[in-house]
């Protein structure tokens, strides 16, 4: 017999077919609006929205990699080289422009290169600050955020009043509310929903019409208000901490939820990064979104407190009171890099359980890392024992 | 009498001059704890002025490792710091470096440590992680100089100069608070003027290769730089530069080649191969070919404006080095040293060690071939360790590449 909690709503398997297969699912809203693609990380997309048009994040493909490999020196990064191959070898069509952040040397570089792939797309870069210590960064955000609404003025021909942007505030604080209400129940109630379902729920973000995604998620969180009382198995969970930039591939988030890992935080790019702080919907538009900006949670390429790397993870830890730290590591990724080391060091000196998850795009040897990861549950947390 | 001795003596030569300026610097830099002065780690391209003039000292760990990877120790340093957790994919500056602070193993008697660490990240955004590395180990302040990518849009770049110049004034104020000292604006004027003048020099040097046959390699060049690296801003870098130019302007006016039956006239992508330089210049000279320049030796040719803001055109100059304009404009860079130099072909190195120069090398390949129809080749390799060095195949690589050379040579005539 299927267990209650099982049924999942129409809504959540909508949003989980389009988190794993966005430009199939979302082929129609090309014929709504003009498709504007962006990298990871932080690009105001309120401003993209307000201008008409629809932000897409780009997220790398785990499709085999054909043409991005002459383009790109074998050591640059999965996400980069992914990313690249998406655009080039199977949905350059899907997109009408670019607007790229640039965060590192690889994200740097690849924008050029990207550019000179899209001669005839329109094309913006995103140059966020790569340091967050001082008070010219905040300007900075809000002057380039003034550029990038002036930029795309020109290219719809159409001016973005502040109303307009007022109204994008709006809409993405409430998505980000919906999506931070979600991530209660689903810590509060582990067994309510995967890993896999919650984070992908909240990957579709990155696609959807924001609308879109908020009604859908309406109707998942009604279905959770509801069913979260019906859940009686929630023993043998544990709680863990995600940290990292993206979970890639996603069977990491299937892998945790085998060992009935209860992910209750994490500072992901695609997910805390991204859900936590609302724009001020009052007051200079420009200035509310770098407000947001520099309340974001720690994101490893951007200079602020040189030991916010642990400090952060340590205090989200201990306010979570979860018992694990899984960080993923993308292959390649210089900023991880050179962070791991004083990472691991501090963990150990706190006592804090702490599995580092070394990935690519494109991985295909999963059950290595499968059989490290049940060890280390089943070892040094004692979780996840059959 | 002491004026007659001085009268006599020969004029120390540029090479003479380089040692003594260079072991002066370390010795000042070694002893400034005990004279209560301040010492400064700080990335290759970076304001260093704004040091020079508050009398802080500045040390370049880059150059350190520089010496230490020529010297063939880049392989055991970086083993150090993998055993500590660090992957050799990391930069080999940055792996040289660490690994000279867990042996305590140096090609030039060590560095000594740091009060103040900046990184300007307009030279590559690695050298703000191997900092920050650093500011945990010290304890010590680090200043990231941000420098947005120097895009093609005016208005944009009016707002970048104008960022940069808040963040140094942002870093003179850090200045004041570490050493207690008012920042003097006099002195700085002093020290831009000094930077100006040593830079058109170095410039000048550079562009000797244009002259057939060149009286410099890009070898004379590297070796050649590292005093307007870390002097740069000093009446003595200046008088060391117009020594250089005196030699190398003779040489040229008597005709005098590095390479003698000059055909080939290369440009060199990226930052050298250091512990194989010399080998490339005996290979290349078999052919009768010389590498003449490169974009990495000319990010030191600054051209500042002493008529303007001294933080202003600190910014300007700083911002727009060659690894942080767009691609379009680092190969028009290319190409402009490619007309002024009357090159013929391309040697381009992808450096596993340095994204920010070698991520875009192959469509950099493209574009130079394209606009200049010579041959271009490209090889990987590291420059610091010789683990991802393929002596044999680069080698038949280059020598391949020469050949080509000379068959085409031997076809136009």
């Amino acid at each position: 017999m299927i267990e209650k909690q099982k049924i999942r709503p129409d809504a959540l398997k909508k949003l989980l077919e389009i988190a794993n297969d966005p430009y199939g699912c979302l082929a129609d809203l090309r014929k709504k609006k003009r498709i504007i693609g962006s990298t990871l990380a932080d690009v105001p997309e309120e401003l993209i929205h307000a201008a008409g048009l629809h932000p897409f994040l780009i997220l790398g493909t785990n499709d085999p990699i054909r043409h991005s490999t002459a383009m790109l020196p074998d050591n640059s990064c999965s996400l980069a080289r992914s990313n690249l191959e998406l655009v080039v070898g199977y949905q350059g069509a899907f997109f009408d422009g670019f607007v790229l952040s640039q965060v590192c040397d690889t994200t740097q570089h690849l924008c050029d290169i990207w550019k000179r792939k899209f001669p005839d797309h329109y094309f913006e870069n995103f140059l966020a600050p790569r340091q967050v210590a001082r008070p010219s960064a905040r300007d900075w955000y809000a002057q380039e955020c003034r550029r990038l609404r002036a930029a795309l003025e020109n290219y719809t021909g159409r001016k973005i009043s502040d109303e307009d942007l007022r109204q994008s505030f709006g809409l993405y604080n409430e998505n980000r509310s919906l999506l931070r209400r979600l991530y209660d129940i689903k810590r509060d109630v582990p067994a309510l929903m995967t890993n896999r379902e919650f984070f992908d729920a909240v990957k579709a973000t990155f696609f959807m019409d924001k609308q879109e995604h908020s009604r859908l998620i309406q109707e998942v969180l009604h279905w959770a208000d509801q069913e979260k009382h019906h859940v009686t198995e929630q023993d043998g969970y544990f709680k863990a901490i995600m940290v990292g930039i993206v979970v890639e591939p996603p069977h990491l988030y299937d892998m945790l939820d085998e060992v009935k890992g209860g992910i209750v935080g994490d500072n992901l790019c695609t997910a805390s990064r991204y859900i936590y702080h609302d724009v001020e919907v009052e007051g200079d538009p420009a200035e509310a979104l770098a407000d947001r900006h520099l309340r974001k949670p720690y994101f490893t390429p951007i200079n602020e407190d040189v030991r916010r790397i642990y400090t952060d993870l340590v205090s989200l830890y201990r306010e979570r009171k979860a018992e694990a730290i899984f960080y993923v590591h993308i292959k390649y990724c210089e900023s991880q890099d050179y962070d791991l080391p004083d990472i691991k060091a501090q963990m150990r000196a706190e006592g804090i359980p702490f599995l580092e998850l070394e990935t690519e795009y494109q991985t295909t040897h999963l059950a290595q890392m499968k059989t490290r990861l049940q060890a280390f549950c089943e070892s040094v947390i004692r979780k996840g024992l059959s | 009498m002491n004026k007659e001795a001085g009268e006599t003596r020969e004029k120390p030569s540029a090479k003479e001059l380089s040692k003594q300026l260079t072991a002066a610097y370390l010795e000042d830099a070694r002893t400034a704890h005990d004279h209560g002065k301040y010492v400064a780690y700080t990335t290759a391209v970076s304001p260093v002025e704004l040091f020079v003039a508050h009398d802080i000292i500045p040390i370049y760990p880059e150059n350190h490792a520089v010496a230490c990877l020529t010297k063939q120790m880049g392989t055991e340093l970086s083993l150090a710091m993998e055993k500590r957790g660090y992957t050799s994919h990391l930069c080999a500056y940055a792996r040289s470096d660490m690994g000279y602070r867990i042996t305590g193993k140096s090609a030039m008697g060590g560095i000594p440590d740091p009060d103040f660490l900046l990184a300007c990240n307009a030279q590559c955004f690695t050298l703000t992680k191997w900092f920050e590395v650093l500011a945990r180990q010290y304890q010590v302040p680090l200043f990231v100089f941000d420098t947005p990518q120097w895009i093609r849009d005016p208005g944009a770049r009016k707002e970048i100069v104008k960022y940069c110049v808040r963040q140094l004034k942002e870093m003179i104020a850090s200045l004041e608070e570490l050493t207690g000292k008012k920042y003097d604006y006099d002195r700085l004027a002093e020290v831009m003027a000094y930077s100006r003048d040593a830079s058109l020099l170095y410039r000048r040097f550079l562009d000797m290769a244009a002259y057939k046959p060149s009286p410099i390699s890009i070898f004379d060049a590297l070796i050649h730089m590292a005093i307007t690296v870390y002097l740069r801003g000093t009446p003595q870098c200046v008088d060391y530069y117009q020594t250089l130019c005196d030699e190398v302007q003779a040489k040229a006016d008597n005709g005098i080649g590095v390479v003698e039956d000059e055909r080939f006239r290369l440009y060199w992508e990226n930052l050298p191969v250091w512990f194989k330089f010399r080998d490339h210049f005996n290979l290349l000279k078999s052919y009768g070919a010389n590498i003449l320049t490169s974009l990495y030796v000319h990010s030191w040719s600054y051209e500042f404006d002493t008529s303007k803001d001294p933080l202003e055109t600190l910014a300007e100059n700083y911002v727009s080095v060659f690894s942080n304009v767009t691609l379009e404009e680092r190969a028009e860079m290319a190409l402009d040293l490619f007309q002024r130099y009357a090159l013929n072909g391309s040697l381009m190195f992808v450096n596993r060690s340095c994204k920010a120069v070698s991520f875009a090398v192959y469509t950099l390949k493209d574009i130079l071939s394209e606009k200049t129809g010579y041959p271009a080749l490209i090889f990987e390799s590291d420059m610091g360790d010789p683990r991802f060095y393929s002596e044999t195949q680069i080698r038949t690589r280059i020598e391949a590449f020469l050949e080509t050379l000379q068959r085409r040579e031997a076809e136009a005539v």
